[in-house]
């Protein structure tokens, strides 16, 4: 089971560019082929699915049961090339695939030791955080593709191929635990993107467009490459002095050095500010956080629908991921003396700035555009919050964002399809016109203000509580708190203004796209449409389902975060205090319980 | 010391010969070339007999087992593995231009013009392994000499003959104060040979650098600077470029900076047996003037690129942009007294990685804009580069790949090379008594740089792709171009999925001294 689950894994990744390479061949019939391989990559990754919640959830009971919770670190399944036995008690959580190796000489020369350089690997797993992630992109691909259906007339061959390798890029950034793969997987996304953008764009300005989004990206993740450059070089393994690509072996190496007197640890604190600051360069702008956001409207809007269905549900939440991942791991107490203070503070402004934004819009698309601008800020909140609560809240909503905005979008293909237009003015009254897709754009709109018993609401209420946290003195997470609520507000303001404008009042409609009358919902529109409604409504009763796996991961970073409070706590004391406190034993942040149970019960309480 | 009678001197004198066999191979068939010339008119006999000459090079220089020197101090040429390493550069090279440029040759001028370029290959072998200010001078020459030619060779334009003129000029003059600088270092260490010299400046030099070395080392830079293009020497290359025919500007490209940094590389003592006591230290001011020279180059490189219409001149600079991301290596490299441990990638070492992606990306883009040269509708602007991506849609393909590689997208060897140089200057010494943290901050400006050339990069791609045409496809029988384009895309694809060879090739060629007293970072 084990080791066909290790195939899997390799395969979610290669799937799709399998599935690229093909797409060409087919030419007008490439939509058709396309959705097949889509479901051919469901398929597996529901395997991977089934196989891995158990271990999972196996897992994040044992962790909490007790175990040593010092020198937390990322423990990820299935791993492709792994050396070890099968089975979760023989796996080594390495791999012996090396892409390339910097040097084979050992760090001692006096020959007894003859250490591995080291190496970039083909590094792969899942764990509770990707899982979902990677089931994200698998269903995010159906209504990217329905989207696309009647809409990509021209060339269609090129324009799969480019999604698969947009898909493909996407879960292997999620899959990495090489720092070095994670950013060849993060920049590949941003051909494919480019290419989609510019060539099958519907307005004047989809060149431009793309273009901005290229260099906006690449500038920001080219920091990123010198902000994890220069946190694997500050990072040696303390006993040995070797270098490592490898996440894990990295954050366990970040933790051991940063276990030390705090006159020792300091220096190395100071150091991760000018590393922090590098490294989430690229994932601002990818996220994207205001004011790195301006390249978002644009290539949203003039990108063909089906492209921004991905890019809004799935190339957002690298770089949310990346945050969760990467800076909050490799750099936990900048993390957390700039997160909230210098990010938050963005993050908060952008929450009410993209709802006003949104709310100003004419055009849906760009409505939506700027509501996920909106939206995103609060995840960015949710992940700095650096508690258990914020995380897991963090976690669920990016599933949830994904779900809700893509389907948001995937919802206004439905009107391009009839209309070609999705400016708001001409339409009204398109409850009476539509009933099946009123709807379903209700539940999808719902789903994406908050309300109760849909999917958001369970994660944006985690975030908040994690945002007011007693433990973060000082920090300005209630006044966030305050802000990200009134941003709910806000996007409930918005979406309904615009509800009531496009589905109710007297019926108008824009001159239909051809002469035959346009239909209510058809089946492949139920079908991708509905399904994530469905889905929707589905998280919203049960987050347990999928918050559940990702309890060991998410407290794997929130314990670092107890940690880095412990630190930030020792370093503002004066020296007889410190003493004071060093001399209680059982002060340390390792054996504190762990909020983490009673986060998810109260999720489940509320519904 | 040794004196002349000694017979370790003897041999080492006697044995040089054969430590230059496959450079003597080139120089032979060019002179064969050169001389048949004169009396048979044949393009593709020429063409054939040159690249034969290239491939009993190769196979010369993979057969024939050498040694090295024993008196090192005496020796005018080297065999260390960096030469090694430079001589396959060079020969792979020599065969790839043979290609490029043997569409733009006609009847009258193929065997003067193959003749030069194998001299022009000679001369950058040699400038690998020379260990002598006067071998290095001459290497460096015999790279010269045949460029001044090539350039003038099919001159037909006014633009052609300024660029020849404009070269010739301003290359004798470098060459000027290259001596210039030769001979102080000869004044100051009484010797020619740079392991002599290197000896003995990094023995002088280790209390207080002396200002006459200064001067020397300064003078030699410029010198230097001028063939690498690093500003301000660079002012010759945009009209050069847009005025040369184009299989010589690929040459022109790609030759002097590999013949310039491995002589920078060993003046500098980079290589030499000590690296770890150079003749010019951290604290000496030459690594703080390389990396002034390094930010300049590449940011002028890439913001004056921005301004260019013509794809030459946008090239031109792209190519001192390179430059100015080559110098990284050569300051990092220069940081090693001060390593407290050895460092995962030296500079050197990355140095030679990103030459060979940068050799790969950029004689790939010439020969793809060979491919298309057609005389009646040569390709000037980039706008002439339009729809290219449905009219020649290998070319195209071709030509994305090496943008790409340029900007340094992932999966691509230009990846690769930026990737190491940047690992080499971040993992230098943060707290180096004379330099503080600069190493970091040059790569901070290097990826704000890349970002930077990424603009322009991508409006290449962007016109191929997105654009209609605006004439119709070239009609063009370029073979050989298209031949080498295509060769050297499929290595900057496979290098760039799996550098593991050319990694490893590399670091054998410039490894990393043990430091004296390993500690572990605590």
């Amino acid at each position: 089971m084990d080791q066909t689950l290790r195939v899997l894994v390799l395969l979610l990744v290669l799937l799709p560019f399998g599935a690229a390479a093909c797409m060409p061949l087919f030419g007008r019939f490439a939509r058709r082929m396309a959705l097949y391989a889509a479901i051919g990559q469901m398929v597996i990754t529901a395997v991977v699915v089934f196989g891995a919640v158990t271990t999972l959830n196996q897992r994040s009971r044992s962790e909490i049961e007790g175990r040593d919770l010092a020198y937390q670190h990322f423990h990820p399944n299935f791993i492709p090339g792994d050396p070890g036995l099968a089975g979760a008690e023989g796996s080594t959580q390495r791999t012996k695939w090396t892409l390339f190796s910097l040097t084979d000489r050992a760090p001692f020369e006096n020959g007894t030791k003859h250490l591995p350089g080291p190496r970039v690997q083909f590094y792969l797993g899942v764990d509770g955080i990707n899982l979902w992630l990677v089931v994200l992109c698998g269903i995010m691909m159906f209504p990217a593709i329905y989207a696309s259906w009647n809409a990509v007339t021209e060339k269609p061959g090129t324009y799969y191929m480019w999604l698969f390798v947009l898909q493909g890029a996407s879960i292997g950034a999620f899959l990495a635990f090489d720092v070095i793969l994670f950013y060849i997987f993060f920049e590949l996304t941003l051909f494919p993107a480019f290419f989609l953008i510019a060539r099958w764009g519907t307005g004047s300005g989809r060149r431009d467009a793309a273009r901005k989004f290229f260099l906006y990206t690449l500038a920001g993740s080219l920091l990123t490459l010198v902000g994890l450059i220069g946190v694997i070089l500050t990072n040696p393994n303390p006993t040995t002095g070797q270098y490592t690509f490898s996440l894990p072996d990295l954050m366990r190496n970040v933790q051991e050095r940063l276990n030390d007197k705090p006159e020792a640890i300091a220096g190395r604190i100071e150091w991760q500010t000018g590393l922090f600051f590098a490294l989430i360069a690229g994932f601002l702008v990818k996220t994207p956080v205001w004011p790195f956001h301006t390249w978002l409207p644009s290539a949203y809007y003039e990108a063909p629908i089906g492209v921004t269905v991905l890019l809004s549900a799935v190339l957002a939440k690298l770089g949310c991921y990346g945050i969760l991942r990467f800076v909050l791991t490799l750099t936990p107490d900048a993390a957390l003396a700039y997160g909230l203070p210098v990010i938050g503070t963005l993050a908060a402004f952008g929450i009410v700035y993209g709802a006003f934004c949104a709310f100003g819009q004419r055009d849906l698309k760009m409505m939506v555009a700027y509501s996920s601008v909106s939206h995103l800020g609060f995840l960015v909140l949710g992940i700095f919050a650096f508690n258990a609560e914020g995380l897991t809240g963090a976690v669920l909503h990016m599933v949830n964002h994904g779900l809700s905005t893509g389907a948001m979008f995937a919802m206004l293909a439905f009107l391009l399809d009839r209309y070609r237009t999705t400016d708001m003015r001409p339409y009204g009254g398109l409850m009476g016109r539509y009933p099946g897709y009123a709807v379903l754009a209700f539940v999808v709109c719902l789903a994406s203000v908050g309300l109760p018993g849909l999917n958001n609401f369970v994660s944006e209420m985690m975030m908040l509580a994690g945002l007011v946290d007693a433990r973060n003195a000082g920090s300005p997470g209630l006044g966030l708190a305050i802000v990200a609520a009134a941003g709910i507000l806000l996007s409930a303001w918005y979406v309904f203004t615009m509800l009531q404008r496009v589905f109710f009042q007297a019926h108008r409609e824009p001159p239909a796209n051809g002469p035959l009358p346009s239909r209510d919902v058809d089946r492949h529109e139920v079908f991708s449409l509905g399904g994530l409604a469905v889905l929707c409504l589905f998280l919203g009763l049960f987050p347990q389902t999928i918050a559940r796996p990702m309890q060991a991961d998410v407290r794997a970073i929130s314990e670092m975060g107890e940690l880095a409070r412990d630190r930030a706590r020792l370093l503002s004391m004066t020296a007889e205090e410190r003493e004071k406190h060093l001399a209680q034993p059982k002060a340390t942040p390792k054996m504190q319980p762990v909020a983490t149970p009673k986060a998810k019960s109260k999720g489940k309480d509320k519904n | 010391m040794y004196s002349l009678s000694d017979v370790v001197v003897q041999d080492t004198l006697r044995g040089t010969f054969r430590l230059a066999a496959p450079e003597i191979v080139l120089l032979a068939t060019a002179c064969l070339v050169l001389l048949g010339g004169a009396f048979f008119n044949r393009r593709w006999l020429w063409f054939l007999v040159s690249f034969a000459g290239v491939i009993v090079a190769a196979i010369v220089a993979g057969t024939m087992k050498t040694a090295m020197p024993e008196a090192p101090n005496v020796a005018s040429i080297l065999p260390d593995a960096m030469a090694g390493f430079i001589r396959w550069l060079a020969i792979a090279f020599a065969g790839i231009f043979l290609l490029v440029c043997a569409s733009e040759t006609d009847r009258t001028n193929a065997a003067e013009y193959f003749g030069c370029s194998l001299v022009a290959a000679a001369g950058v072998s040699l400038a690998g392994r020379a260990n002598d200010l006067v071998t290095l001078f001459l290497a460096l020459e015999l790279l010269s000499i045949p460029t001044y030619v090539l350039l003038y060779l099919p001159a037909k334009s006014k633009a052609n003959q300024e660029a020849a003129a404009k070269y010739f000029y301003l290359s004798v003059l470098s060459s000027a104060v290259l001596l210039f600088g030769f001979s102080y270092l000869y004044g100051l260490a009484g010797s020619t040979n740079l392991t002599s010299i290197a000896g003995t400046l990094s023995k002088s030099n280790a209390e207080q650098t002396s200002p006459m070395a200064l001067i020397a080392v300064v003078m030699a830079i410029a010198g230097i600077g001028f063939r690498i293009t690093a500003v301000p020497f660079h002012f010759y290359a945009p009209d050069v470029y847009e005025g040369g025919p184009t299989g010589v500007v690929a040459q022109i490209a790609f030759w002097p900076k590999v013949a310039g940094l491995a002589a920078l590389v060993r003046l500098l003592g980079l290589v030499s047996p000590d690296p770890l006591h150079p003749p010019f230290a951290p604290g000496s001011q030459v690594p703080l003037l390389l990396w002034i020279v390094a930010v300049l180059t590449m940011t002028f490189g890439n913001v004056l690129a921005l301004l260019q219409d013509n794809v030459r001149r946008m090239l031109a600079y792209s190519g001192v942009a390179h430059g100015g991301y080559l110098l990284i290596g050569i300051v990092s490299a220069s940081a090693l007294p001060d390593a407290k441990t050895a460092p995962s990638v030296g500079g050197v070492e990355a140095i030679l990685v990103y030459l060979a992606a940068y050799g790969a990306m950029t004689v790939g883009a010439f020969a793809v804009l060979q491919y298309l040269n057609a005389p009646e509708q040569p390709v000037e602007s980039i706008d002439d580069l339009a729809g290219l991506g449905t009219s020649k849609p290998i070319s195209a393909a071709c030509l994305g790949v090496f943008m790409l590689s340029m900007i340094g997208l992932p999966l691509t060897a230009g990846f690769v090379g930026k990737f190491m140089l940047f690992l080499g200057a971040m993992n230098a010494p943060t707290d180096s008594p004379s330099m503080g943290n600069l190493y970091q901050i040059l790569v901070v400006v290097a990826a704000v740089n890349a970002a930077i050339g990424a603009i322009y990069y991508l409006r290449v791609v962007g016109v191929m792709y997105l654009r209609t045409a605006l004439r119709p496809a070239p009609k063009t029988r370029a073979i050989g171009a298209s031949f080498a384009a295509l060769i050297l895309a499929a290595a900057t694809l496979i290098l760039g999925f799996y550098p593991q060879p050319l990694v490893k090739a590399a670091r054998k060629a410039a490894p990393i001294p043990a430091l004296e007293a390993p500690s572990p970072a605590k």
